[in-house]
């Protein structure tokens, strides 16, 4: 009976996470053009990848898109969520007001913003001509702002983050608030000495989480720009899909690894350099 | 001194509102412009992108509804999210009882590993995807986005019931033992009745990630009897060439479901996300 009721569950995660796994392990370790046989070939996909300028630049603007998250969103996102911890008026509205970008479609948000960043009609041009007197500004099309642009989009989503740090905020026990106002503590100060330290393991939770996203960064870049130009804002999950398109298979495999190991990697490593100290679990024992 | 904290406080709370008003208007500010501009005519767009509507356009609305097959892309949407829904509650609260009220060998393991499951970046594996359901001969099937969209969520969802069914009073089950109730019966007259709060949550994670899905759709269809929303949304910008305005009223038009869904599910997809990431 436990098996039967286990059994489903047990046949879609096998088909769609252990099977994938160790198919792209395999596939990545072979020639294969997605028609026909594979033919193993050991680790020659992964020497050619890092021979390869597109994936380079791939990988390059993941780190970027993994800083620009756990150093640019998170903060932002923490700075939120400490003024809503206060509770001004309001803040339970504003809490969804902020998550709301995050249960909208990509699709649809990608129009809007390419629609913002439009070099003939957009409004930010328009900002820029009419209100500025300056020429208009590419965003999307030239390389050297196509990066910045879709790098700032993705503040849009920083709803998520506060949401993880509000919720932890919260746990924070009144007392030591009112300890620290006793002692003469201003506002600043307590944020300072007693909600930062409290929130210490948060933050590295959501820095690690925000890293990690960025590792797997893919669908508002591909659709605002498809990676370029001039593969300009390609991330790894792009150039996976354009080897794909290509008919790279194994190739493509091997970024998917390359995309894993990084991804899941960063998290175990963040783990273990900050450690998991979290000032809460600690005062709980 | 007491001017000075006067003019201090002043200066914080203005400083407050200009970090929460400047985040909330990148947030929020182009979905505004959308649906402003979706009333509008191309015209006044022509003109400037940044007014009131002069007269508000229902129009945009019916002439979206009839350009695009939009009905048939939103069926298409709602059947394929709606059982994937279905598919996915369903067979992870079977799972989640076993893993919650049953003890065995190796039962912390098997969740902790399905669990693990939402480290993966799924687009990782694009290519095993398309494979598999290519020689399922499900491409570009709506089975294989239900089948998809079932199966990435079962992580999520798993970790989710599970717990929620953990914090049900044993108490209540030995009850229904001693009443005579069966391992089934136990599943379907006191766990899945009563773990309801928990499978909606689930069902509603899975059901935005459903609807709003774009790769997935991108990858594993191709033809118009399965093409989802967000696919045919992607490709209007052929089609409304000239007609910006109900473009933007057909992109509001896609945005509802999940939207709705928010307004009347927000607190707990709020509560579900914490409890994810807190432990985490």
């Amino acid at each position: 009976m436990r098996a039967l009721f286990l059994a489903p569950v047990l046949i879609l995660f096998g088909g769609f996470f252990v099977y994938p796994f160790l198919f792209t392990l395999y596939a990545s370790l072979t020639r294969w053009s997605g028609i026909g046989a594979m033919r193993f070939i050991g680790l020659g996909n992964y020497v050619r990848l890092f021979k390869d300028a597109t994936f380079l630049l791939a990988m390059k603007n993941n780190i970027i898109w993994a800083l620009s998250h756990g150093f640019i969103q998170v903060p932002l996102a923490a700075l939120v969520a400490m003024i809503l911890l206060r509770k001004p008026k309001g803040w339970r509205f504003l809490r969804t007001a902020y998550f709301l970008p995050n249960v909208i479609s990509t699709v649809a948000l990608t129009m809007v913003w390419s629609s913002l960043y439009n070099v003939q009609f957009g409004l930010i041009n328009e900002f820029i001509t009419k209100v500025m007197g300056r020429a208009p500004v590419n965003f999307l099309g030239n390389p050297d702002y196509a990066l910045g642009a879709v790098i700032f989009q993705a503040v849009i989503y920083i709803g998520y983050f506060m949401i993880i740090i509000l919720a932890a905020g919260m746990n924070i026990p009144k007392e030591l608030y009112e300890a620290a106002e006793i002692d003469g503590a201003s506002t600043l100060q307590q944020e300072r000495f007693v909600t930062l330290p409290m929130l210490r393991g948060t933050f590295v939770t959501a820095i690690t989480l925000a890293m990690a996203y960025g590792v797997r960064h893919f669908e508002s870049t591909y659709l605002m720009t498809g990676g370029g130009p001039a593969y300009a804002t390609t991330t790894m999950g792009i150039d996976l899909f354009l080897k794909m398109d290509a008919l790279r298979y194994a190739e493509a495999s091997a970024v998917g690894v390359i995309l894993i190991l990084s991804g899941t990697g960063l998290i175990v490593l963040l783990r273990r350099v900050f450690g998991k100290s979290d000032p809460m679990s600690e005062m709980a024992q | 001194m007491a001017k000075k904290n006067r003019f201090a406080s002043f200066v914080a709370h203005g400083l407050k509102w200009l970090v929460l008003g400047s985040l909330l208007f990148v947030a929020l500010f182009p979905i505004v412009w959308l649906f402003v501009n979706s009333f509008r005519s191309n015209l006044e767009l022509q003109i400037t992108s940044f007014a009131l509507p002069e007269r508000w356009l229902v129009e945009n609305y019916q002439k979206a509804l009839q350009m695009a097959s939009l009905p048939r892309l939103f069926l298409n949407s709602a059947t394929a999210s709606g059982f994937a829904v279905l598919l996915n509650v369903l067979v992870s609260s079977l799972a989640g009882f076993v893993l919650s009220r049953e003890v065995f060998k190796g039962r912390d393991l098997l969740y902790t590993v399905i669990t693990a499951g939402v480290l993966i970046p799924i687009i990782a594996f694009m290519v095993p995807y398309f494979s598999l359901i290519s020689r399922l001969g499900l491409y570009d099937t709506l089975l294989a986005l239900v089948l998809v969209y079932a199966a990435v969520n079962i992580p999520v969802s798993m970790f989710l019931i599970t717990s929620f069914m953990r914090s049900i009073p044993k108490e209540l089950e030995e009850a229904a033992i001693i009443d005579g109730c069966g391992f089934a019966q136990r599943y379907t007259k006191i766990i899945f009745p009563l773990s309801q709060s928990g499978l909606v949550t689930a069902g509603t994670f899975c059901f935005i990630y459903s609807w709003n899905d774009f790769i997935m759709a991108m990858l594993l269809t191709t033809g118009l009897k399965s093409r989802t929303i967000q696919l045919g949304i992607r490709f209007f910008t052929s089609q409304f060439i000239t007609d910006y305005t109900a473009m933007f009223a057909a992109i509001i038009l896609t945005m509802i479901p999940s939207v709705v869904a928010y307004m009347f599910l927000h607190n707990r997809i709020i509560s579900g996300l914490t409890a994810g990431a807190v432990k985490g």
